[in-house]
């Protein structure tokens, strides 16, 4: 398992992102999924890093390796707050323009680009898990 | 960010020339702002969004999106977004923003349906 642990700030999500496309690429996953796990690095990290770390600066790291030659397998962990993003709301996508709320889109779209989700909290972190088949 | 703005006839073209996530969502609000305010106003009530130069595009794009529709809802103006990429079609599709917003395959045929005036306008000079 690789890994690569930063400072939780928005300059660093570029950094996270080239590691783990990168990985992807050397690993034959195909433009369009190397497409969504960026977009889903992406909006996972964002979350964290505007709201994991209310009162202080922290960490993010994101442990990464290939199983079975077919899977890329993610975990995202932060020692924020105690807080499990899959209990959000799904967004309601049937209403029309006036009923629609702004937000809630960030978690659908890691729901939608994965194969697999999960979070689990194991002492002090949060550990979002997120899977992509080739 | 880059991007471009022309009118056309009675329509407002936008064309946004880069990626739209957490970076440069405000970019792309800033962009939008001058011609939403249009709308409020009443003096602009078809927008397009050419969106051809756009790889990829988080949840801070489509919230920006989405604002901007209910703004031209509220002031009876019509937006609508051309040119989707891949990336950016699959993201419209799994969030169903072809209920938000007017999707169409070309920025000619966004202005055809909008303002069939100004289809002509754009045709001698593209």
């Amino acid at each position: 398992m690789t890994r690569i642990r930063l400072a939780a700030k928005l300059e660093n999500l570029e950094k996270f992102i080239n590691v783990i496309s990168i990985f992807s690429d050397q690993n034959d996953f195909s433009p369009d999924v190397v497409r969504r796990i960026k977009l889903s690095i992406e909006e996972a990290l964002v979350n964290i890093i505007n709201y994991a770390y209310p009162e202080c600066d922290g960490e993010v790291e994101i442990c990464y390796r290939k199983e079975n030659d077919s899977k890329l397998i993610l975990e995202i962990l932060d020692y924020g707050i105690p807080f499990d993003p899959l209990s959000l709301p799904k967004p309601d996508l049937s209403g029309k323009l006036l009923e629609r709320k702004v937000g809630g889109l960030g978690m659908h779209f890691i729901r939608k680009m994965t194969e697999e989700v999960h979070y689990r909290r194991e002492g002090d972190a949060n550990i979002l898990t997120l899977i992509f088949s080739k | 960010m880059e991007f471009a703005s022309q009118k056309i006839l009675d329509v407002t073209l936008v064309k946004i020339q880069e990626r739209v996530d957490h970076s440069t969502a405000k970019d792309f609000q800033n962009a939008l702002k001058p011609h939403l305010d249009q709308c409020i106003r009443g003096e602009q009530k078809k927008i397009i969004i050419d969106l051809g130069g756009v790889d990829l595009m988080t949840s801070a794009g489509l919230r920006v999106l989405m604002i901007a529709a209910k703004t031209c809802d509220k002031h009876k103006a019509e937006i609508a977004v051309a040119a989707l990429q891949p990336g950016v079609q699959e993201i419209f599709k799994i969030s169903r923003f072809d209920l938000i917003l007017k999707v169409f395959p070309t920025v000619s045929s966004a202005i055809e349906k909008l303002s069939p005036e100004a289809i002509e306008e754009y045709k001698t000079h593209h």
